[in-house]
Order: C-alpha cells, then structure tokens, then sequence
C-alpha cells in the first residue's frame, strides 16, 4: 500500500535517511525501531510530506539546505510531490512524536478539529468509535489538550488522527515517555483500531518490546539506514536483535 | 455616567478595529500592516459605489465587504504566501501594501473632508441621562454581536475550526490534512472583511481621510499587543481596557492626550508582561 523506495534525506551534508526501502501492505502493522537520531522521525516526515513543508520553510528563511531523493509511493503511484494536505486526503494520517495536541482546545474540539478532512456522520460515527476505544476520554471531554497526562494526551492524539479517516496511519513513538501499564493499554487499543477499521499501522519506536507481539513485519534503523528487516518471527529469533532491542542477551 | 457610556462606545470601536489584525496575527502569524488600509479602502469603496455609482446604501456596503475579502486574499496569495515565516519581510511587504493604498489614495485625490458615509439611522436616545445616537448604540450591538458570532465560528464550524488548529500547531494541522496556506488565505480574507465591517461601523462617525488608516494600524496594534498577540478574546478585554483608559484621559487630562494612551499601553505591557495579558500559550510552554 505504502512504499519508500531508496529514499534519502540530507540536511545539509548529513545524511539522515540512507537508502531507506521500507514497504506496508494492505491491513498490515509494520514497526520501525532504533535509537534516537536513527531517522525514525526523519522517515515518518518523508512519508507524511511534512519534510516539503520544512524544506520549503527551511528554504525560504535561508536555513538547511534539505535534499529528498528516491520516492515514495502510495498503491504504486508516486506521492513524492503531493502537498502534506493532500496525501492526509489520501489517506496518509501523521499522529506525531510528543503528540503536539492543540493545547488550547478542549479534548472535543481536538477531535473536532482531526476531523476537518471527515464528513459530518463520518466525524460523528469516528467520535463514537474513540470514545469506545478509550473511554479514559469520556470523562475528559471537556479538559484542555495542555492539562492532560502524557498518556491521556497520546489517546487523544491518536483519536484525532482516526478522525481525519485514516487508511494507514503513521504513529511516531507513540509510547514515549509512559508507564508501561500506560504502554501497554495503548498497544493493545492500536491492535484493535488496526483491526476493526481495516486500516495499515506504521509504528516507530526507540524500544521493541512493548510493541513486538503486534507487528507483522519490522525494519532496524541504525545511523538513518536500515539494517534488518523481517517479520516478526524472524526478527525474534535473531540473537544480535534480542540483544541489542530486547535487553535479552 | 458620560465615561460609562462613552467608555463603552470606544472600547467597542476599538475592538472592531483590532479583531481583524487578532485574528490574521493568531491564525497565520502574518502581522499585517496593511490593516489600516484596508479599513480605508473599504470605505473609499462603500463611498464609490453609493455616491458615484449610485447603488443603495445596503448593496454598497455588502459589495465593498466583498471587494475588501478579496483583497486581503489576493494580498495573500500573491504576495504574503512568498515571504510566509520571516516575520520582518512580512512586516516590510504588508507596510508596503499598506503604504501604496493609502498614498494611491492620496495621489488619486481622495483628500480634503468632503466623504462622509451616511449613518444608519437618524436621532439619538438617553442612556442614564447621556445622550447617545442611534448609530452609536447601532454600532457597540453589532460590535459586541460580532465577538459573538466569532466565537461561536472558532468553536462549532469546521473551518473555524481548522483556523483554531492552525493558530496553535501549523504543522500538527497540517498533517490533519488541513492546508495551511489555504486557511491562511481564508483568514487574511477574514481579517480584511472584518477591517471592512469596522471601517462601515465606524467611518459614518466622521470624515473619511486616508491618515485614519494610520491611526487604525496603531490601535489594533496597540489592542493586540495589550492583549497578548495571536489571542482575539485577549484583544476584545484589551480594547475594553485601553478604551476607558481613552476617556478618562479625555475627560481628566486632555482629549489630545488620547493618542499617548495606546502608545503608552504597548511601551507599558512590553515591560511589565510582554506576553501580553492573554497571551496564555507562551505562558504554558514556559510552564512546562
């Protein structure tokens, strides 16, 4: 469905992606882990198209000099040129690292506003469906974004981006900064979205753990390149993973 | 009494002529000087089409409206959307416009006392014993209506929604699918009429002369800044504030003092609370 064919991101002359091939079929969870400065973040820009945006304002304000090369294709036809705007339109939904809630807006009209690209009965039937997912919210409605627990945030960061009616959603470490009960109630609400809105998950992560027992198929980032990839099975049976994203050794 | 009412009427005047400059500056972070042109123009053009061209009052000011709505998009997408994210070469560009309508204006022969706009309606009515004309009331009801309807748009309607997001996360609405330089187009729109509305509002009071423009940029700058830029409400308290401040001045000091307050009120908040008294998201990002 979504593909990342040789991408490559240079700010400057530093090379944040390296060749990246990355590939999420229809229906399918597909991790991305490594360490920080990896190109986790840099990755789910390219594909988002939010990196135009920065090249574009980087550009303007004569700042870093940001080079994309390689594509990214969307049911095999290049996006690489397609507006962050336009590929939401399509169905490619952001919900980014520290989860950038509006702060001023209530937990409602966070939601309200994820669901600028939904229909009225779309955004209503969608609003239903997060308060089923995570019912925490019920009693948040009202509650600003910015006075909200990290993890209360990141539930309404992902209700938002099930608002703008998502085909594959993109999640840039969603678990950062929680506890692992925290953790683990989210995991298991991503599985279930995934599962009853028939939607693609890719979900990036520093640490596998938590996130291992839902993914299908996962790539190993290492200084912008990946350097494993392999389903599940594969990827847990191989000693140098378990060491250095299990703690296991 | 006199400075209630009077008090009132000026604070309302004012937040009509600082809620466009609010609303661009929160959604777009676009300052734009050219406000005050645009409320110029705006009844430059309502002078046009019923004086000249004969239209009714009604039909002149809608058409005007619309003509101004234009504007301020068009000086968006031709313009602004080039120097979008640095803050002087907006200021620079959107002065520059500012500048060039007004000084066309002026060299067009737009000079001198002799354009008035009609009041809405004749006669005056006591409030506690001060008299009031009917415009006056006319205007400080549509004013306060307007604060309104505009909270009510920000809250419930999609696209006043999306401008909400966008005013707080650019990029975060971005990836919701929502297209920034689409809405700041929309807002650049919405500023420009609502620079319209005040200047139909307000201009019947008077003459219309082209240095008005200037004095309308202040102000707004002077309600925003007190409010806490980027926050419309904060701007609605603040015209309130600077408002009475206004006439008390007048009624105690001088009526040529009146100027000194606004200035005043922006050298004294970028002491005392630079972020303004509503400028609560700077405030909560230093919190955390």
């Amino acid at each position: 469905m979504l593909e990342a064919k040789d991408l490559m991101v240079f700010y400057e002359n530093m090379l944040a992606l390296n060749n990246i091939s990355i590939k999420c079929d229809d229906n399918q969870i597909v991790g991305v882990f490594g360490a920080n400065s990896a190109g986790k973040s840099t990755l789910m820009y390219a594909l988002s198209g939010i990196m135009l945006d920065i090249q574009k304002k980087e550009d303007m304000a004569g700042g870093e000099r940001i080079t994309l090369t390689g594509d990214v294709l969307l049911q095999n036809r290049s996006i690489m040129d397609m507006k962050p705007s336009l590929r939401a339109k399509a169905g490619i939904i952001l919900c980014p690292e520290r989860r950038r809630l509006f702060k001023e807006s209530s937990v409602l009209e966070n939601l309200r506003i994820g669901g600028y690209l939904a229909t009225r009965a779309e955004a209503k039937q969608t609003m239903e469906y997060v308060m089923e997912v995570f019912p925490a919210l019920i009693k948040l409605k009202k509650r600003l974004g910015g006075f909200l627990s990290g993890g209360e945030q990141q539930m309404v960061a992902i209700g938002r981006a099930l608002m703008a009616q998502p085909k594959i959603l993109l999640l840039d470490e969603p678990l950062l900064g929680l506890s692992p009960f925290m953790q683990s109630t989210l995991i298991r609400g991503i599985k279930v979205i995934q599962e009853e809105r028939n939607i693609s998950v890719i979900i990036s992560e520093q640490y596998a753990r938590p996130v291992f027992p839902i993914v299908d198929y996962a790539y190993i980032l290492e200084n912008g390149a990946a350097v494993m990839e392999g389903t599940r099975e594969e990827l847990m049976d191989n000693p140098d993973v378990k060491a250095a994203y299990f703690g296991v050794s | 009494m006199e400075i209630l009412v009077y008090g009132t009427i000026n604070s309302v005047s004012l937040a009509l002529m600082g809620l466009g400059f609010a609303m661009v500056y929160g959604i777009s972070r676009v300052p734009n000087f050219a406000h005050g042109a645009l409320y110029i123009i705006c009844g430059f053009v309502t002078w046009t089409l019923f004086q000249i061209v004969g239209l009714s009052y009604f039909v002149a000011i809608i058409l005007s409206l619309c003509v101004n709505g234009i504007l301020g998009m068009s000086m968006y997408r031709f313009v602004l959307i080039r120097v979008r994210g640095m803050s002087i070469s907006e200021i620079i560009a959107s002065y520059a416009i500012g500048l060039v309508i007004l000084e066309g204006l002026r060299f067009g022969g737009f000079r001198g006392m002799t354009y008035t706009l009609p009041v809405f309606m004749e006669g005056s009515l006591m409030i506690g014993g001060v008299p009031v004309d009917y415009h006056r009331v006319v205007m400080t009801i549509i004013g306060v209506a307007l604060v309104a309807g505009l909270w009510v748009f920000t809250h419930y309607t999609r696209i006043g929604l999306a401008l909400q997001g966008m005013a707080q996360d650019e990029r975060a609405a971005m990836m919701l699918g929502i297209d920034s330089d689409f809405m700041a187009m929309v807002a650049m729109g919405f500023g420009a009429v609502l620079a319209g509305v005040a200047a139909i509002l307000i201009l019947p009071l008077g003459n219309i002369v082209v240095e008005s423009g200037y004095h309308v940029l202040i102000m707004s700058i002077a309600v925003c800044i007190v409010g806490g830029l980027g926050s419309w409400m904060g701007a609605f308290f603040a015209a309130f504030i600077i408002g009475y401040a206004q006439i008390l001045t007048v009624v105690y000091i001088g009526s040529h003092f009146q100027m000194v307050v606004a200035i005043l009120a922006i050298i004294l908040t970028l002491i005392l609370k630079p972020s303004g008294l509503f400028g609560q998201q700077k405030e909560l990002e230093e919190r955390v």
